[in-house]
């Protein structure tokens, strides 16, 4: 979970990073290390963007003192991380493969008919309490594994927005993609996990 | 007249609030006489708010400890502040 931070509260981090203060330096890395392997995630594979998000750190020792404060502390550690994983592939010679193809996941594009009306619909109303689906630890684990699954793209794309709560233009901004990309990349991933927690509601089975 | 499959396919956006007036009009319209529909979308909102209360903390732990012993190291080669 991104932690929201506060004007006041980010000002404060700051000054302890700025300090090299120990512990505001282990705050610092809990509240931003998820957002910041979303970022990393979307160019490199696992292993690869884990690195990636530990040098990026060892950086912010030294760079901090250069921060201006001209966007947010994440703004500006997401924008390390994404330049650092551009150099990488870069050297690497690799390309970021982006898929913005059809908003319908092939899946759900079968359960229709010829005229475009359920084939096969939606069997049960879940509980549209989120609170009751998540106490469910196998529904959770679950989760993990399908959103793992997921392409880089449309994982980063589903965890910035939904689970770190960012804005609409800041996720274009930190992936480098349109509007229109975004709205795909979140979509398409979303059917996914709407088909992963089906399956799981009916069968119990992930 | 717009199609179960077509609500499918711009049912984030509906969510998302990214539709125009006269599109959520026609999805309001389906919604009001095709029940798979409400089900669908009541189904993706729940997944939505799943996501919304979702963290993958546990695999992150390992990570996050790493990144603390690599900090510390940083910090001792570092000069002391100005």
């Amino acid at each position: 979970m991104d932690t929201q931070v506060t004007d006041n509260q980010e000002a404060q981090l700051i000054r302890g990073l700025r300090a090299r203060d120990e512990s505001a330096f282990r705050e610092a890395v809990r509240n931003y290390t998820p957002g910041m392997m979303a970022v990393a995630r979307f160019y490199l594979d696992h292993a690869a963007a884990e690195d990636v998000v530990q040098d990026c750190w060892v950086t912010v020792v030294t760079a901090i003192r250069d921060f201006e404060g001209r966007s947010g502390l994440k703004t500006w550690l997401h924008r390390i991380v994404a330049n650092r994983c551009k150099n990488r592939l870069r050297t690497a010679h690799r390309e970021v493969n982006t898929e913005f193809s059809d908003a319908l996941e092939p899946e759900l594009a079968k359960r229709f008919d010829a005229r475009g009306h359920w084939q096969s619909p939606p069997r049960q109303r879940w509980s549209e309490a989120a609170d009751a689906l998540l106490e469910n630890g196998a529904l959770n684990d679950c989760l993990d594994k399908h959103l793992g699954h997921l392409p880089e793209t449309q994982r980063s794309a589903l965890m910035l927005y939904e689970a770190h709560q960012r804005r609409s233009d800041e996720v274009c901004n930190i992936l480098g993609v349109s509007a229109s990309n975004l709205r795909v990349l979140l979509h398409r991933a979303r059917q996914k996990i709407f088909l992963m927690v089906e399956t799981f509601q009916e069968t119990g089975e992930c | 007249m717009l199609k179960c499959r077509d609500l499918v396919r711009v049912a984030s956006d509906y969510l998302d609030g990214e539709l125009d007036w006269r599109q959520r009009l026609s999805v309001w319209t389906h919604l009001a006489i095709c029940g798979h529909c409400r089900t669908f979308l009541g189904n993706l909102r729940a997944t939505t708010a799943l996501m919304r209360g979702h963290s993958d903390n546990r695999a992150r732990e390992a990570l996050v400890r790493r990144i603390d012993e690599r900090v510390a190291e940083a910090l001792a080669r570092a000069e002391d502040p100005p």
